[in-house]
């Protein structure tokens, strides 16, 4: 431990040569999300009220193909045929070309990263400083769309998003870079579904009809959560998936971007 | 003391268990069963079990696009890939052993609420299921009946909406009544942006989903899944039974089957028998058996009373019954006869008796003329007088006349093609137009021309409605005709 | 537009190389509080899926470093709680007290119990330590441990654990007792709290018949 942290300052040199090449990278794909409030669709008994969201940066468009497969080369461990199963389930990566091997050309190459499990999303994110967003952060940017901070209640943009999931997922992906939202992030809806950090934080009853009837067993704490607003279908549908998984799975329509809180200050 | 408290615990293990419920008919023998699924129309085949067993069902979630009318497609989430999913048939007592299998392919998470599982959610809480994934879960089939299973993922409504429902048959212990046919139908409502028949892939409509106006009402989840060659089929002499179920989310059914009457109905899927039924209701989320015996050959059509759900929402359906006729059931179209309404009036029943009798072929002249006599009163007395006489120097008299008595069958054809030019008629001279009467039919033709060879001193005659068709169709050369 | 993340790149670059020094120095001494990211690579001398996989750093309630994998080698009882959690966490804890009663005093030898807290923010080594000390939990095979915010979420997600902060600084979690054989693989889980499972119980005995 004392040796590496003496080692530290000699790579530190080194690294720092190197840092504007990958600064420029990295720092293209942010865009700040101002402090705000959102009335989340998980209402806990001890809190009705709107929470708090302080400020924070997110990822314009969810992690690509391309992004991730650079990430594998210069995470090994990562990949398929190295990673523990406790990380990565049979579904990780699957339908991906090898390592070595680049996608068949840059459409595919700017496809959503899909087939990839938690864990590995969060060594991505922590591979660039940063982490999955939480729930509360992707609802608060969910709700917004192009011109508006919170859409939630305009019928049209309800319908748009549920068109989405209409549509079954065995067509190709479309490529990211869908329109952009009232703070600049793009593909929040209509692309795929994306992780969070506190995935298992949505301590949702696998049937959702018993309604404000908590098990108070099988949930410390407050219960189950209830879902409060139950015509926003397109977030509770997000949710449903959410909670249906876990850390090692991956799905098809599940991809992931990161988020940084704006002070680097917190962990 | 730890030996002690070993002991206890051992006792403890082996006491007796709690009372069985009723329904549970104890632990499962023999075999391990595979449960055979179909898909609609069609129904497994009776289990033939004795005693209860184990039984494992294995179901798949697919989500699919596949049209729901000519020219439309949905995307449905199904199970087993059909709408309704797959019929799944085990016996009361049987232990199943429930795999719920989502495909990878799948973008949302589903389970399963079987209505015939006793059982936290009906085994929803219990078999939620990421895409790529599979859940298992056991219970025991306590009640017979026919139950309806559904999808319990939040949004419920949508995810029924989109087709996720079936029926599983538990049979009573002895089995059910052996029938020639047994066919799976079940309705559903489904809910589109786009209206009645809008061609192209139609996205599912929440807010129409909750205002209960559905866009289409279907049998088996598309408009001619059982129509045409796809039509349910069965013999005269033959007894079919429908499993019925109603997948809604929203509606309640009014089951019909057109010139059909249900002997037996299983109403809500119970254990109680109606008989003698018309209509049967089928709740929402609800089922029943109906029996009937087939006697006439045809085309009977399987509808929702709620009548316009079937011509403008598609509810529709169709079972072909051939074989012989058997006309003492059912003729057929007899008789296609004139019925006047009010229009029988005291001297029109005269018509209306002649009418009848040339039906069941016993027209006699009496009735001719009585017939003809009410029917030239206003028409042609306007022109030739009430008493035959005409008007000298304009109309030819049909008194005692000699241009009928040469030729009485040329009279036919001055009333339906008509008369112009000259004319002499008991001695005078006459040139004037009449025009075609072609609005009688023949046998009013008939009997007015009988009346008249028969009246007015004529001499007597009688015109057939053959003779009168016969002219009619002989049109004579365009240069008689003076046009009208 | 992204001005937020070009000012704060540098220190993030230092960050990314701190890290990627720890995971090349992960396998031999292990930064505290922190899972080396590299360490994805399935370590060949244990289970695909083991919980040790992750290699995870944790204080206990002496101040101790304690490693997730300490317990490979014999049966450990896990579970996650926090210590101002007034309902169900003490009834977690009476039910691994009643799970080891049910074992011979040889048997609960082998077996260690390990409860890892989800609030560290509140859940110093000194709380741990008195809340140790007013259950009269044997510290000898009983470790109250905590870690860093990042940790406890990755360690509850091998685990298959849910919990929520709430605003008031209570939480929301499932309840689960878990077994982790001596490899370090879940073989048994419970959500029963009012006593011990007869089934939990009897893996665990399993458990130990199996070991060597």
């Amino acid at each position: 431990m004392t040796a590496s942290r003496h080692a530290g300052p000699l790579l530190l040199a080194a690294g720092l040569l190197a840092a504007p090449a990958v600064a420029a990278r990295r720092a293209a794909d942010c865009v700040p999300v101002p402090a705000g409030t959102v009335a989340s669709v998980l209402a806990v008994d001890a809190d009705p009220g709107p929470v708090t969201v302080p400020a924070f940066s997110m990822r314009v468009l969810p992690v690509t193909r391309g992004e991730f497969q650079r990430f594998l080369r210069e995470e090994p461990g990562w990949q398929r045929e190295q990673v523990a199963r406790t990380f990565a389930d049979a579904g990780y990566l699957a339908g991906w070309p090898a390592t070595a091997a680049a996608w068949p050309d840059d459409a595919a190459a700017a496809q959503p990263a899909t087939q990839v499990s938690w864990f590995a999303a969060q060594a991505y994110c922590e591979s660039e400083g940063a982490r999955l967003p939480t729930w509360i952060e992707w609802e608060y940017v969910a709700a917004a769309d192009r011109t508006r901070a919170d859409a939630r209640s305009d019928p049209a943009s309800l319908a748009r998003i549920l068109g989405w999931y209409a549509r079954p997922a065995s067509t190709a992906l479309p490529p990211v870079g869908g329109e952009a939202n009232v703070y600049g992030v793009r593909d929040v809806h209509g692309l795929v579904w994306e992780w969070v950090d506190d995935f298992n934080a949505l301590l949702v009853d696998a049937d959702s009809r018993s309604g404000n009837d908590p098990d108070k067993l099988k949930f410390c704490g407050a219960g189950a959560i209830n879902l409060r607003d139950r015509q926003n279908y397109a977030v509770l549908m997000r949710l449903a998936l959410l909670s249906s998984l876990n850390g090692a799975d991956s799905t098809g329509s599940l991809g992931f971007r990161c988020a940084r809180p704006a002070s680097l200050e917190k962990p | 003391m730890l030996a002690s408290t070993l002991l206890v615990a051992n006792a403890l293990a082996a006491a007796p268990k709690a009372p069985r419920s009723l329904g549970d008919l104890g632990p499962p023998q023999g075999p391990v069963v595979r449960a055979v699924l179909t898909s609609p129309p069609r129904v497994p085949p009776p289990t033939g079990r004795k005693a209860p067993a184990k039984v494992i069902v294995e179901l798949e979630v697919v989500e699919k696009e596949t049209p729901s009318s000519e020219g439309v497609s949905y995307t449905f989430w199904t199970f087993g890939g059909t709408v309704p999913g797959s019929f799944i048939r085990v016996r009361q007592g049987d232990t199943v052993e429930f795999h719920l299998k989502n495909h990878p392919g799948s973008k949302m998470p589903h389970n399963i609420d079987l209505h015939g599982v006793t059982g936290p959610g009906g085994g929803a809480a219990s078999s939620f299921t990421a895409p790529g994934h599979e859940s298992q879960f056991t219970f025991k089939a306590l009640n017979e009946g026919i139950y309806v299973y559904h999808c319990a993922t939040a949004p419920v409504g949508m995810h029924v909406a989109n087709g996720m429902y079936g029926l599983i048959l538990v049979e009573p212990p002895e089995g059910l009544s052996k029938v020639n046919h047994e066919y799976y139908v079940m309705q559903g409502d489904f809910y589109t942006t786009g209206k009645y028949r809008e061609k192209g892939a139609q996205p599912f409509d929440m807010e129409k989903a909750i205002a209960e106006q559905p866009t289409y009402v279907l049998f088996n989840g598309t408009e001619g899944a059982l129509t045409g060659d796809k039509a349910i089929t069965a013999k005269t002499g033959e007894t079919v039974r429908l499993f019925v179920g109603n997948g809604s989310p929203n509606l309640v059914s009014s089951f019909h089957v057109i010139g059909a009457i249900f002997d037996k109905v299983r109403y809500e899927g119970g254990t109680n028998v109606q008989r003698n039924v018309q209509t049967t209701l089928i709740p929402a989320g609800g089922a029943a058996a109906v029996e009937f015996k087939l006697r006439v050959l045809g085309s009977y059509v399987l509808v929702d009373h709620s009548i316009f759900r079937v011509f403008n929402k598609g509810a529709l359906a169709i079972l072909k019954v051939s074989g012989p006729e058997d006309k003492t059931i059912y003729s057929g179209k007899e008789v296609d006869s004139v019925y006047l309404g009010d229009r029988s009036q005291a001297n029109l029943n005269a018509v209306t008796a002649a009418t009848q009798a040339a039906a069941s072929g016993t027209l006699t002249l009496q009735d001719q003329v009585a017939a003809g006599q009410a029917l030239f009163a206003g028409t042609c007395s306007v022109c030739h007088q009430a008493n035959g006489t005409g008007l000298p120097g304009v109309f030819p008299p049909l008194a005692q006349s000699d241009y009928l008595k040469v030729d009485p069958k040329r009279a036919i054809a001055a009333v339906l093609h008509g008369l112009s030019g000259k004319l002499t008629v008991n001695g005078k001279d006459y040139d004037s137009v009449m025009t075609p009467m072609n609005q009688p039919n023949d046998d009013e033709v008939a009997n007015i021309l009988t009346y008249v060879l028969n009246s007015f001193g004529n001499g007597g005659g009688r015109i057939l409605t053959e003779e009168v068709k016969k002219v009619r169709a002989a049109r004579p050369a365009a240069a008689a005709a003076p046009g009208h | 537009m992204s001005s937020d993340c070009i000012r704060a790149s540098a220190g993030r670059i230092l960050a990314g190389l701190l890290a990627a020094l720890a995971a090349m120095a992960a396998a031999s001494a292990p930064t505290p509080d922190a899972a080396a990211p590299a360490a994805a690579v399935a370590k060949a001398h244990l289970p695909a899926d083991s919980v040790y996989q992750l290699a995870q750093m944790l204080t206990d309630q002496q101040g101790r470093a304690l490693s997730l994998a300490s317990g490979h080698g014999h049966p450990v009882l896990v579970s996650m709680f926090y210590t101002s959690c007034q309902f169900v966490c003490p009834m977690l804890v009476e039910a691994l007290r009643a799970t080891e009663a049910r074992l011979s005093a040889a048997e609960r030898a082998r077996v260690t119990v390990l409860m890892v807290s989800i609030d560290p923010e509140h859940d110093s080594v000194a709380v741990l330590e008195r809340t140790a000390r007013q259950r009269e939990l044997d510290t000898t095979r009983w470790s109250l441990a905590r870690t860093d915010a990042a940790g406890v979420r990755k360690l509850a997600a091998v685990l298959g654990i849910q919990y929520r902060a709430l605003a008031n600084g209570e939480f929301n979690h499932s309840t689960a007792l878990i077994l982790l054989d001596n490899e370090g693989r879940i073989a048994a889980r419970t959500a029963q709290l009012g006593g011990a499972d007869p089934v939990f119980v009897r893996r665990v005995k399993a458990s130990l018949a199996a070991l060597p």
